[in-house]
């Protein structure tokens, strides 16, 4: 599947599933003539509408021209199937540290995002990184916590001391 | 404006063009991300402060973007890439103290020329808005929305499909006129809308983190120890003509949709060739093949202020965040802007000029630590830019949930990058969604469900018609294109 065939496709899905949503939005007795659904609703067809387009464009362009399509190798994301895991695990190490920063405290959770990043972009483990991670934690800490006053969390280290 | 006001510009001046000189310095951080990270970080600041710290980050950004580009033969930034042909032939030649002398006094020429546009042009054009009503401000948002066409490259479809995407995220929240929620799910976060800083991190800064995390390896580039070099009054000379034909055209450039530095900095090299007495030397070596670009970037980096300040509409991915910098602090661009928050506009002005001033001294004394952040290895950076983005997300409303919905829209970035569809038409969608919907119904409201009052309206008319305009001229400019396209593909 092309990506701008995948791209028409998944246009049609989120506005299938948004016009539904949309259709879903009570009435109001202080209701416009448009009303809460009016625009979303445009907006979902228009998006179908769009994404129809796309589809159809992509389908001729295809039959028009039967070769296997070679990836570009100027583009930003040559190889998806890889390229994706590894995007997702880089989004991982983000989701991981909204879960564990209100237990483990701000400058402990930042320094392994910092040294899980640095791992994960560079393949390399030692104990230099180790020691920028957790300098670089120190330093973000003085920089919100202390000088702009954003109340990070603490993590549970208060309880414990 | 007092003492104390212009006492605490300066220093923001200051801030905003060393973070921007650092930003822009780093191969693959936009000026537009340089931007979106700082942009968390100025919440809590005074407006004006606020304004002028972003302001001066495009400022410094667009400068930090040659230091790579003459030392490393990498632009740090899209609009840098003109600078690398005579830049780096002149680094080859031991004469990379001149050419980065000559970057950053072209800039600030350029710089200065684009402010006294900004000054001029914003307040005038904005007193048009002055007769605004619901049907205007509805046909002044289709109007920002019809940008879309241009800013589609290649994809008008795919360009279109984001813009409405992004119209849809504009529709999470409170209804403007009943009050309702709608695509909430249940979650109070969500009943104020998605705010579209958190749309512009994710978009910008945490895409750019997934879409380069695929590169693994420990990477750290070798560049060249220089010392920044002025050009000697002989130079001055050589170079006058391609700066003042950069500032034209950065002048224009800056105020047309999709335009920005870096279309503006190839016209401005073309044009400086042409004109040059001395063609021959461009691409090896000319200090004009350098002065004319980046004169054009610096130039824009303030003349893409003239449709925000006056009818806040972006021209560019750095623009949106700078607009998107106005709405966090409650500042509506527009006629009302220089009425109500005149201390602002003023603020702003004085504090470009400060920037501009700032970036003779700052690019002068950054030289040496530039370098060494070029040559870091790119998983540190990755690494500090992940941090700062948690960071400085957290710090608007300290909500994690906000952190997850920046993360959430990173996918969205990662996932446009993929499909190969520009991301500023969404952010357009966003910032812009909301006022079309609300004065759309408002002025329906007032009108009786009428929809002629948007053609009755003289303003709006007048809108509507060149927002079509602008559409089926981009369209037919598409069709052309993809025609033409066509036609060389054909075997001979």
């Amino acid at each position: 599947m092309s990506r701008d065939l995948a791209f028409g496709v998944a246009g049609v899905v989120v506005a299938a599933g948004y016009y539904r949503m949309a259709a879903a939005i009570p009435t109001s007795a202080l209701a416009d003539a448009v009303g809460p659904q009016g625009l979303p609703k445009a907006y979902a067809v228009v998006l179908a509408a769009l994404s129809l387009l796309l589809v159809g464009r992509s389908l001729r362009t295809r039959n028009a021209d039967p070769r296997p399509r070679i990836p570009d190798p100027e583009s930003r994301i040559p190889d998806p199937r890889f390229h994706l895991l590894r995007a997702l695990g880089m989004l991982a190490i983000g989701v991981v540290y909204i879960a564990v920063v209100p237990w483990l405290g701000y400058v402990v959770a930042l320094a392994g995002l910092v040294l899980a990043a640095t791992w994960y972009r560079g393949g390399v483990f030692n104990g230099q990184i180790a020691t920028v991670a957790a300098a670089g934690a120190i330093v973000f800490w003085l920089l919100f916590v202390r000088l702009l006053g954003i109340p990070h969390p603490p993590g549970v280290w208060p309880t414990l001391f | 404006m007092s003492l104390d006001e212009l006492i605490a510009i300066v220093p923001a001046a200051f801030g905003g063009v060393t973070w921007g000189i650092f930003g822009g310095a780093l191969p693959g951080i936009s000026p537009s991300i340089t931007m979106a990270l700082l942009l968390p970080l100025t919440y809590g600041m005074d407006p004006t402060t606020a304004i002028v710290m972003l302001a001066a980050t495009y400022v410094g950004a667009e400068y930090g973007g040659s230091i790579p580009a003459i030392l490393i033969r990498t632009p740090g930034t899209n609009a840098a890439a003109a600078t690398v042909m005579d830049g780096y032939a002149m680094t080859e030649q031991g004469r990379a103290g001149e050419a980065l002398g000559i970057s950053l006094y072209s800039g600030f020429v350029g710089g200065l020329f684009g402010l006294g546009v900004v000054v001029l042009l914003a307040e005038p054009l904005s007193t048009v808005a002055l007769a605004f009503t619901p049907p205007a401000y509805f046909a002044l948002g289709v109007l920002g929305l019809s940008v879309i066409a241009s800013l589609a490259r290649e994809s008008l479809v795919k360009g279109l499909m984001a813009g409405v995407l992004g119209l849809m995220i504009s529709t999470v929240g409170t209804d403007p006129v009943t009050g309702l929620s709608r695509f909430t799910f249940g979650s109070p976060e969500l009943l104020s809308g998605i705010p579209p800083i958190l749309v512009m991190v994710g978009l910008f800064a945490v895409g750019e983190l997934l879409a380069e995390s695929g590169e693994r390896g420990w990477h750290q580039a070798a560049p060249e120890r220089a010392r920044i070099r002025f050009p000697s009054p002989a130079l001055w000379r050589r170079i006058a003509l391609p700066q003042a034909i950069g500032s034209v055209i950065g002048a224009f450039e800056g105020m047309m949709p999709g335009g920005g530095g870096a279309v503006s900095s190839f016209l401005a090299y073309n044009e400086a060739r042409r004109w040059s007495r001395r063609k021959e030397e461009f691409g090896r070596g000319s200090p004009e093949g350098i002065a004319a670009p980046e004169a054009a970037n610096n130039t824009v980096a303030c003349t893409t202020l003239v449709p925000i300040l006056s009818l806040g509409i972006p021209s560019s991915n750095s623009a949106a965040v700078l607009l998107g910098g106005f709405l966090l602090h409650g500042l509506i661009p527009g006629p009302m802007l220089f009425v109500s928050h005149s201390g602002v506009v003023t603020g702003l002005f004085a504090g470009l000029l400060a920037a501009n001033i700032a970036m003779l001294i700052v690019g002068y004394v950054l030289m040496g630590p530039c370098i060494w952040l070029v040559s870091r290895p790119r998983p540190y950076l990755t690494a500090f830019i992940y941090a700062l983005v948690v960071s400085g997300v957290y710090a608007i409303e300290t909500s994690l949930f906000q952190v997850g919905v920046a993360l959430a829209f990173g996918l969205a970035g990662y996932a446009l990058r993929y499909f190969e569809t520009p991301l500023l038409p969404m952010v357009l969608g966003v910032i812009l969604g909301f006022m079309v919907e609300s004065n759309y119904r408002r002025a329906l409201v007032l009108s009786g469900g009428d929809h002629a009052t948007f053609l009755q309206d003289p303003v709006s008319a007048a809108f509507l018609t060149v927002a079509a305009l602008f559409l089926v001229g981009s369209i037919a400019g598409h069709a052309l294109g993809a025609r033409r396209r066509r036609g060389a593909e054909l075997p001979a």
